[in-house]
This record gives C-alpha cells, sequence and structure tokens, in this order.
C-alpha cells in the first residue's frame, strides 16, 4: 500500500497546521510584547470587560453554530488545534514555572519578552484567547442538539472556559488593599502590593484587640562557634513542659518548672506574672559529666532578656513557640449605618458589603505583643462566576469518574 | 518516643518481601494464595497503623512535611497495584508498587524527619486533609500509570504480546486526572479563605496546573485516536512533570517564596 503523505494545508487540516498556527501565535506574542518593550496587558474594567466577554462568546457560539459544516471552522474547533494550543499554554507555564515572578532589571531579555511576568504577557494572553476561542467552538456542537449523553463534555468543558475566561476578563476588577490598623484606632485606607500610595476604602475597621497564641517554647542547644543549632536523639523538637526530658550527645536535661508568664524575682527566681509582661521561665536540671546542676532559663522578651544555661563551649536556649493562631477583633462600618463587629482569623475571613476581610499578618518583630494588625480586604466581583465553573467543573469530574469506571469494566 | 518509625518501615518492607515470594510461590503452589495476599496488604496495614498513630501523637495530620506525604504514598500505592490485579488480572504491577513504597520508606529511613507538632495557622483549614489526600490519590494513581505505560512500551519494543496493557495504563491516567482536577479545584477553594484569592501562579499552582495540562493533553490525544505507542511513551514520560510538581518544585529558583514549600528540617 502506498501511503500518500498529505501536503501542506491540503483539506483536511490536521496537526501539522495546528503546529503552524499555535507557534505563530506563539512568535506573534513575543513579537508584540517585545515591540510594547516588555509592558504587559492592561484590560478594561467593568462593565466594558464584561460586553466584551459576552460578545466574545456569542461569537464563538455564533460561528461554531452557522458554520458548523466548514472545515475552517472545524478545524479551528477540533482536538488537534485544541492540543497544540494546550501546548502553548504548557509552554508558557513552564517557563512561568522556573523563572521567578518578580521585577526584573528594565532591558533584561527576561523583562523585554515579558518572561517575568509571563502569565500577563501578549503570547499568554494570545494563546490563551485561542483556546477559549477552539474551546467555545467544540462546546457549541454539544450543546445544540442537546443530548442526555453529552452532559459529562459539556459541563467540564463549560465549567472549564467560564471559569479560564472570567478569571482573566475579571482580574482587571479584583481589588487587594492591605490595612494596617493600630490597636484602639480605626484605618480606612489601604496600600496595593505596588504602591506606597493609600487607597481610600468604602470602609473602615476598626482594631478592638489583637492577640496571638503561641505553641509552647522550645528547648535548643545552641553551638556559637559554629553558630549552628543541635540536632537531638530523639530527633524532635522539644516543647517545654513540666516533665519534658531532652537528650544530646553527653547532656541530659530535665524540665522541673515551667511558667509560662513570668517577671525576674530578687533572688534569680521567676515570679508569675500576666500575659501581657510576662515571659515563659522554665526551671531545668542539666546532667553532664560534671555534676548534675539547676537553672532558670527564660526566652526573654521585649523587655526582658533571655536567660541561657551555659554549658562550656555550648548553651541551652528556649526560644518561643511558633505562632498557632492570631487574630483581630474589629468593628467595620461603612458611612450608611452598616456596621459589623467580627474577630478575623487566618482561614476564617469575613464578609462585608461585598468585601472580604482577611486576617494577614502583624508586626512580627513584636510578635504577641504587636500593636499592630494587617488586614487584607479584597473585592472580586467576578468570584461567582469562577466559582460557579468550577462547581460545573467538578461536577462534570464525577461523571467523568462514574463513566470511567464503568467503562473500564467492559475493557476488562 | 514510643513510635518507632525504623520498626514500622522494617515490619512492613518485610511484609511486602514476603507477600511478594509467597505470591511468585504461589504460581506452582495455588495454597499459598491466600498467605500471599494477607501479607502483602498487612504491608500496608502496617502503614496505615503506623500513620494513624503518628497522626495522634503530632495532634495534626502528619500532611505537612515531604517526608508525611511519603508516608501515605507508600501505604497507598500497593493498594493501586492490588486493585489492578483485581480488575483487569494484570499481576506484574503489584511488584512494582510495592517496590516504589519500600523505596519511599527507605528515604524516609535515611532522612528521618523532625517530629514536630506544630501547624502554621494557614494549614489549620478542614481543606489541607481533602487538599493533600486527593492530590496523593492522584499521583499513586498517575505513578501507576506511568508504570504500567513503561511496561507496554518495553513489552512493545521486545514485540511481546500485552493484552490489556494499554486500557489499564488509560484507566488509571484518566482516574488519576479526575483527582488531580479535584485536588486543583480544592486548592483553589482553600487558596480564596486562606490567602484571599484562588490563584496566584505560586509555583506549586504554576507546576500544578502544568502537570493538569500534561494529562489533559494526554485525554484528548486518546480521543483523537493517535498512535497507542505514542501515548504509552506519553503516560510513561508525564509523570516526570508530576515528580517536578512534588519535590522539584522546591529546588527550583522560582520557589524561594512559594507557600507551598514544604519545610525543610
Amino acid at each position: 500500500m502506498v501511503v500518500v503523505r498529505r501536503r501542506w494545508f491540503q483539506a483536511p487540516w490536521d496537526f501539522k497546521e495546528s503546529i503552524l498556527f499555535a507557534a505563530v501565535a506563539l512568535i506573534a506574542g513575543f513579537a508584540i510584547q517585545y515591540a510594547a518593550s516588555g509592558s504587559g496587558i492592561t484590560l478594561p474594567r467593568l462593565p466594558f470587560n464584561a460586553i466584551a466577554l459576552t460578545l466574545f462568546a456569542v461569537m464563538t457560539l455564533g460561528a461554531g453554530l452557522a458554520f458548523r459544516n466548514n472545515p475552517l471552522v472545524k478545524w479551528l474547533g477540533g482536538i488537534p488545534l485544541g492540543l497544540c494550543l494546550i501546548f502553548a499554554i504548557a509552554v508558557l507555564s513552564l517557563v512561568g514555572g522556573i523563572v521567578p515572578q518578580e521585577a526584573a532589571a528594565a532591558g533584561s531579555l527576561s523583562a523585554q519578552f515579558g518572561l517575568n511576568q509571563i502569565f500577563s504577557s501578549w503570547p499568554f494572553a494570545l494563546s490563551v484567547l485561542l483556546f477559549l476561542g477552539n474551546l467555545g467552538l467544540s462546546l457549541s456542537w454539544r450543546l445544540i442538539p442537546f443530548k442526555v449523553q453529552n452532559l459529562q463534555f459539556i459541563l467540564f468543558h463549560a465549567g472549564f472556559w467560564i471559569a479560564l475566561s472570567c478569571a482573566i476578563f475579571g482580574s482587571s476588577d479584583l481589588q487587594r488593599l492591605i490595612v494596617p490598623i493600630e490597636i484602639g484606632k480605626a484605618n480606612n485606607f489601604g496600600y496595593t502590593m505596588q504602591s506606597d500610595t493609600p487607597q481610600p476604602l468604602p470602609f473602615s475597621i476598626f482594631l478592638h484587640d489583637f492577640s496571638l497564641e503561641e505553641y509552647p517554647p522550645q528547648l535548643l542547644l545552641y553551638d556559637p562557634h559554629s553558630d549552628k543549632l543541635l540536632m537531638n536523639r530523639a530527633q524532635a523538637i522539644i516543647e517545654v513542659q513540666k516533665g519534658t526530658t531532652a537528650t544530646w550527645k553527653g547532656i541530659e536535661v530535665l524540665v522541673l518548672d515551667y511558667i509560662p508568664y513570668a517577671t525576674p524575682g530578687t533572688d534569680g527566681v521567676p515570679v508569675a506574672a500576666d500575659r501581657s509582661t510576662g515571659v515563659p521561665y522554665a526551671k531545668v536540671r542539666i546532667t553532664t559529666a560534671a555534676a548534675p546542676r539547676e537553672v532558670w532559663i527564660s526566652t526573654g522578651g521585649p523587655k526582658i532578656k533571655p536567660d541561657a544555661a551555659d554549658l562550656g563551649n555550648l548553651y541551652l536556649i528556649m526560644v518561643p513557640g511558633t505562632p498557632k493562631s492570631f487574630r483581630s477583633a474589629v468593628t467595620v462600618q461603612d458611612g450608611k449605618g452598616n456596621d459589623t463587629m467580627a474577630n478575623l482569623e487566618v482561614n476564617k475571613p469575613v464578609s462585608f458589603m461585598g468585601w472580604k476581610l482577611y486576617q494577614m499578618g502583624y508586626d512580627e518583630k513584636a510578635g504577641r505583643w504587636s500593636k499592630l494588625s494587617l488586614v487584607e480586604v479584597i473585592h472580586d466581583p467576578w468570584l461567582p462566576a469562577v466559582y460557579l465553573g468550577f462547581f460545573m467543573i467538578m461536577a462534570g469530574n464525577i461523571l467523568f469518574f462514574w463513566n470511567g469506571i464503568k467503562r473500564s469494566k467492559v475493557a476488562s | 518516643m514510643i513510635l518507632d518509625f525504623n520498626t514500622a518501615a522494617i515490619v512492613a518492607i518485610a511484609c511486602w518481601a514476603t507477600g511478594s515470594l509467597l505470591h511468585l510461590f504461589a504460581l506452582r503452589t495455588p495454597a499459598l494464595k491466600l498467605p500471599a495476599v494477607v501479607m502483602t496488604l498487612g504491608g500496608s496495614a502496617v502503614m496505615a497503623g503506623f500513620i494513624a498513630i503518628y497522626w495522634s501523637a503530632l495532634g495534626r495530620p502528619p500532611l505537612r512535611t515531604l517526608g508525611e506525604t511519603r508516608l501515605w504514598y507508600a501505604a497507598l500505592i500497593p493498594l493501586v497495584g492490588f486493585l489492578v490485579e483485581s480488575r483487569w488480572e494484570i499481576r506484574w504491577l503489584k511488584y512494582y508498587c510495592m517496590a516504589l513504597a519500600a523505596f519511599f520508606l527507605g528515604i524516609n529511613m535515611l532522612h528521618p524527619d523532625v517530629f514536630d507538632k506544630t501547624l502554621m495557622p494557614a494549614l489549620q483549614s478542614p481543606w489541607f486533609i481533602p487538599h493533600v489526600v486527593v492530590y496523593l490519590v492522584g499521583y499513586v494513581l498517575l505513578a501507576a500509570s506511568s508504570l504500567t505505560a513503561l511496561h507496554n512500551v518495553y513489552l512493545e519494543l521486545r514485540s511481546k504480546k500485552n493484552e490489556n496493557g494499554a486500557s489499564v495504563s488509560h484507566y488509571l491516567a484518566l482516574l488519576g486526572f479526575v483527582f488531580l482536577t479535584f485536588g486543583l479545584i480544592f486548592g483553589a477553594l482553600w487558596a480564596k479563605e486562606a490567602w484571599g484569592h484562588y490563584w496566584t501562579w505560586d509555583p506549586k499552582e504554576t507546576w500544578a496546573f502544568l502537570s493538569w495540562l500534561a494529562y489533559l493533553g494526554y485525554l484528548h490525544a486518546f480521543r483523537y485516536k493517535i498512535e497507542n505507542r505514542k501515548l504509552q511513551w506519553y503516560l510513561a514520560l508525564a509523570f516526570v512533570v508530576l515528580l517536578v510538581c512534588w519535590f522539584g518544585v522546591n529546588y527550583l529558583p522560582s520557589a524561594q517564596n512559594s507557600v507551598h514549600t514544604y519545610q525543610q528540617s
């Protein structure tokens, strides 16, 4: 049998033309990026982005349905082009996964071709737009006429189309501002990550209190010569509690007593104090080759210097535990009489008039004595649309799983 | 510490090794089949038991460090081998799976984890367990898919008979993809609650997206009826992307500020 190789652009178009098309899109994207001397894309905001997206969707669906038998349209919505565009997006993501996505020296190769901000670059935008077109066309043919067996396809592909397009077209409407607030004060200005200019907010946040809870302090053995911490025998982080033991080579430590909040006493014995002034103290018995001895050590605090146990060329030290949780008690109010009291905590954001408020950070140098709380406020009007896409993908996914299981049985 | 990881790991590996030997002997002496199955399953049961005890000792899910994810992986991957055997009557895969599990436990024995109960506030979320476990199941399925594909490539090169091979690697990839998709979306939903936005092109997210695209590409290539030989090569190599995503990311220049780098201790 003689295999006749299909010539370039001989109908029906297939992979060769798709590879060329995707490659041209990438090259054109990089060329535009270079011509625009590295500046990315600025998208229009509501309502213009919504209008543009609707027009794009209508045009794609319209073209798919009106020209469903046209060979060019078929190819544009076909798997070969889809695969090549997936590959193009993957290549760009690979760049984004390797090159740090942060400010690069102006004029550097990375900055001129937008490699350091690949996900807002022209080649990425172009590939995604073409991919959405391809996806939209393939979707139009499954949507009309509707068949139940196409439901899985429709949910997954339409979900992906909605999530991807709304996330990208809606990114210009996303507002993320960081609001620094001191205890007992209110603030109605926020800052973006990029600029120092305060932006007014449609509400103010009053900080009643900031509190931080730590894990128990840790015992560590410090070697000042090598500036290293020595790992103990049990390969464990040693949380200080009454009765805790720890063993290093030739050194045994037993915690005899532990006071979470105390201040230094006159005779070297610490005195229990309240949370706001006290620091953790522990009485430890240290057994080495020499006679065992008992000392008080402490983590220290803003006004109390730390106490370590001197073991000749090593030091047994106690450091504060890592943060376990931190929260801000706030009152949020707008000028129209709406107000709410809330506790903001990591992973527990609070909604207020279309905004979401997040506990973001605090003055890390001050630790649990921080008088400052950083609250991030976010407004994303496109979120419901993106979530709709997510849930459609998941629903399609469940059907895909179910069908896969069913079919795999037939195959065996 | 009461818990001794090394003992648990050695017992599990011993179970898998004896189970594998018994399986081989069972080809001649069918009476050995039952003890063989019990031993191999026993290895995973030991790991599952260790994870449970470790979890309660830590007071947090052992899913935080790379070493902890390897524990789950070692417990789960032999199960995929058994699943494939019971469904498609393919017997060889389970040996590779148990060897892989033993290999992961070996890494953990050479690089013991530091026993650390702390869990940073961002990880204290109901999403933590579903997000990571769904991903681990996905990785396990895709590892098995890749192994099968590699085996298929080998059989093809040696021109040997291979009946169910291609459909096994395909269905494992399909199921793995479903889990990756859930992992990705759970991650996005969690990120919205913890960090304020569902997608920030964090390096780990970028690589997770890349791995997802790799398998999305496979499913479409399969659908388009690309030559089976090429598909098997594709599946065999696609797993490399997942490996970069799982632990390679920690070493990339882009990941210095990632929220996802596992704690190195």
